[in-house]
């Protein structure tokens, strides 16, 4: 009698990875790797990750929502996958087919109904909440524009009282556990803010204005990026929320206030850079309290030269960490890295102390003033203005010196 | 001797020879002629290999393969394409020479002349049944026939309703349109209520009433738009509006005025002159209350709301004059201001600053002419 042909397996080793296929080898690698992004540990713009009210409301939302959609997903996915498997073809015989089964289809009709109400309530309530306005004790008018935001805070009783406008870029500074009411718009195409830790998105659109609460728990650095499409350096388009403590908030106020100091002496580096900035940089560029050399003051007419009619206000450059949309950074690494990762307690001063020459990153801002224009991709060209009747979007590239350039970076270096 | 194919490319290239000469006397130019004549000769050459090649490769001496060929079969009647497709390929041409609009109309005409070409032939070539031929013709081609023949032919009713319209006045339009609505209806009404009546009338009334609309907008367009005057408003404003905008008396742009407004969600802010002659503000946001100064952008459309509260008509000015700077050259006065509302009534103006309001020696102000005590400092940063 001889034994009945024995079974071939394949063999289960270290070799099962380089039999898979192609694309199942680079499909499970792509997974892994999506999987490996959710560790992150810098990850500033985590929506998971919520520093205030706002966020968290959408948070406890979110995570059920999620749950509930993750186990309808998981019995949907199972049960296509068994009949998948169990009703394959094998050669069988068609089995009877039959048409309607009145409980069933009633059932299937009323179950997702009710899971869609469910969610639906406190997605409604939720949204409602967000967009209560009446609980707000600061105003921050913010207006995004070709690729950049500017931040100016009227003048209020809130805010802990603004006495004269302040108009920055790039950073919003708030206080902390302090409703705070973003009135947004636009000067050219749809731009859309989010803070991902602090609230949801909020389109800003020209001639609209829409608004978005915002508040944080906590000092510290929360980051955002535009999230509507809006053209070449829509990538580049970022801001970020300075959240201070009351006592710092006011310090910062006072910064924003402060008149305006003229470069001491006729014939410093920074004294040179104020002229240098009078005729280079002051058409598009505010400074307050700047005057020309009769004496009259200085006002920049963005207006004339750019297609949103409007460019950064340089009067306190140096007490904002960033630049140029805020897609650079004012601080080199070091001092960077210094501010980031600051504890709440400490936070509000390093971030007050602004920039100082030793932690200047001046190289990207030496570049930026070199050519502007190939450190971030705008619309400059002389060549291709005809649409927007010869105004830039973007700084142009003003063909500086290298002279021109320490003179500036000197004189900004006094901007605080 | 001439095979089907060849007739095309000879015909083809006896309009482009034709056109060649006529451009060449007609523009001067010799680029375009040497181009067309290339074409014409290039043409010549693809007719002749098409002749000596008999179409398919089949040989003169195979006279009975080419008699019983396909391509030799009679079409059951006269087809219009080709002629069609000729017309669109010479207006393509003149178009070429002469207005764009003539090119496009060339092409359309070129494209959709061959596209039916291509399916009467494809469709005639079938089956040996005729009758099946023309259904399969019809399955293939009505479903794109309709939809556009329905969309030129409603085009060209509404142009020419448009161009009646512009022509007549205002009062007549209504007068003629309103006779127009009720032999429309009347006739629509016979049709419904009268099956006797015999379908054929019935389409040559309403082929009648087409005509006569379509004839009708020939005339008025040709004829031209009524004289259409433009009202006078606050924008743009010249030495008459700033008359205006320090005026409380009432000015041409002030009759029949808009005193309501339907856009109020997205406004920068309203300003209300309350009965004692003093403004109220309100912003979005709950901080406003009391305020003496109201904080708008620059360089932002800014939707502001004045509300009229008090017992008299009364409109919104804003001075907005700057000195000339560097940066800027004298742009002389600008005022802003909506037209005379009427008491509750309410009206937008839209603001758009380019100079911030420290550039204005006294800043910028808005105020009611006539109401002294109405002040609100404008602060733009």
């Amino acid at each position: 009698m001889s034994n009945p042909p024995l079974k071939r397996h394949p063999l289960r080793s270290a070799s099962t990875f380089s039999n898979m296929s192609r694309r199942l080898r680079i499909g499970l690698v792509a997974g892994l790797g999506l999987l490996a992004a959710g560790c992150a540990q810098d990850a500033p713009q985590d929506t998971w990750d919520p520093a205030g009210p706002n966020a968290q409301m959408i948070h406890n939302l979110q995570w059920p929502v999620f749950a509930i959609a993750g186990v309808v997903g998981v019995i949907v996915l199972t049960f296509i996958a068994i009949i998948i498997v169990k009703f394959r073809d094998r050669g069988q015989a068609i089995p009877e087919q039959t048409h309607g089964k009145p409980a069933l289809e009633i059932g299937l009709t009323i179950l997702p109904a009710l899971i869609l109400i469910g969610v639906a309530i406190p997605t409604v309530g939720t949204l409602m909440a967000l967009n209560e306005t009446d609980d707000t004790e600061c105003i921050v008018n913010v207006t995004g524009q070709q690729w950049w935001w500017e931040i100016d805070y009227a003048q209020q009783d809130g805010c802990g009282g603004v006495s004269e406008p302040i108009v920055t870029s790039g950073q919003m500074i708030i206080p902390i556990n302090t409703p705070v009411l973003v009135r947004g718009t636009s000067r050219d195409v749809i731009h859309s803010w989010w803070i991902p830790r602090l609230n949801g998105k909020k389109d800003m659109v020209p001639g609209r204005v829409h608004t978005v609460r915002l508040e944080a728990d906590e000092p510290g650095i929360y980051a955002g990026q535009c999230t509507e499409f809006c053209g070449l350096s829509h990538a580049n388009m970022r801001m970020e929320v300075i959240a201070l403590t009351a006592e710092d908030f006011e310090t910062w106020k006072a910064q924003q206030l402060a008149p305006y100091e003229a470069p001491i002496g006729d014939d410093t580096l920074a004294a040179t850079g104020e002229a240098t900035f009078v005729a280079q940089c002051s058409r598009c560029h505010q400074v307050n309290g700047l005057e020309d050399a009769d004496g009259q003051p200085v006002i920049a007419r963005p207006d004339l030269q750019v297609y949103s009619g409007a460019a950064p206000n340089l009067s306190y450059f140096m007490t904002r960490n960033t630049f140029a949309g805020a897609t650079f950074d004012l601080l080199n690494n070091e001092c960077r890295d210094d501010v980031w990762d600051s504890d709440p307690a400490t936070f509000g001063e390093k971030y007050l102390a602004g920039v100082s020459e030793d932690c200047l990153n001046s190289v990207d801002l030496r570049e930026w003033l070199r050519n502007a224009p190939a450190k971030k991709p705008m619309y400059t060209d002389p060549a291709e203005l005809a649409e927007t009747d010869g105004l830039v979007r973007g700084m142009p590239n003003l063909a500086l010196s290298e002279d021109q350039i320490d003179e500036l970076v000197a004189y900004l270096l006094e901007r605080k | 001797m001439f095979t089907t194919g060849s007739k095309l490319l000879i015909g083809a290239s006896v309009l482009a020879a034709i056109s060649a000469i006529a451009y060449g006397v007609a523009q001067d130019g010799v680029m375009g002629t040497v181009g067309l004549a290339s074409a014409a000769l290039a043409l010549a050459f693809l007719a002749g290999v098409n002749i000596y090649t008999r179409d398919s490769n089949i040989w003169d001496d195979e006279i009975s393969s080419v008699e019983t060929a396909p391509a030799a079969a009679r079409p059951p009647a006269n087809s219009i394409w080709p002629m069609a497709f000729a017309l669109g390929a010479a207006v393509l041409t003149v178009g070429l020479v002469t207005y764009q609009a003539v090119f496009v109309v060339g092409v359309v005409v070129l494209l959709a002349a061959g596209a039916e070409w291509t399916a009467e032939a494809w469709a005639e070539r079938a089956s040996a049944d005729a009758g099946y031929n023309a259904e399969v013709r019809s399955r293939i081609a009505n479903p794109l026939e309709f939809p556009l023949a329905a969309a030129i032919g409603i085009g060209i009713i509404v142009y020419s309703f448009s161009r009646i319209m512009l022509w007549l006045s205002k009062t007549n339009t209504v007068i003629a349109f309103a006779v127009l609505g009720v032999i429309i209806i009347t006739v629509a009404f016979l049709i419904a209520y009268r099956p006797g009546l015999k379908s054929k009338a019935a389409v040559g009334a309403i082929a009648v009433g087409v005509l006569a609309l379509v004839a009708g907008g020939a005339a008025a367009g040709l004829d031209g738009e009524r004289e259409i005057k433009e009202h006078e408003t606050t924008e743009g404003l010249t030495e008459e509006g700033e008359e205006i905008c320090l005026s409380p008396e009432e000015f041409e742009a002030d009759e029949k005025a808009s005193q309501s407004v339907a856009a109020s969600a997205n406004v920068a802010a309203e300003i209300t002159l309350t009965e004692s002659g003093s403004f109220e503000l309100d912003v979005v946001g709950p901080l406003t209350e009391g305020s003496e100064a109201i904080t708008l952008p620059r360089s932002n459309p800014n939707n502001v709301i004045f509300i009229n509260e008090s017992d008299e008509e009364r409109r919104l000015s804003v001075d907005l004059t700057v000195p000339p700077t560097d940066a800027a050259e004298d742009e002389g006065p600008l005022l802003k201001c909506t037209t005379l509302v009427e008491p509750g009534g309410r009206q937008n103006i839209t603001l758009t600053i380019g100079a911030p309001s420290f550039a204005a020696p006294d800043g910028y102000f808005f105020f009611v002419p006539g109401v002294e005590s109405a002040r609100l400092e404008l602060i733009v940063p």
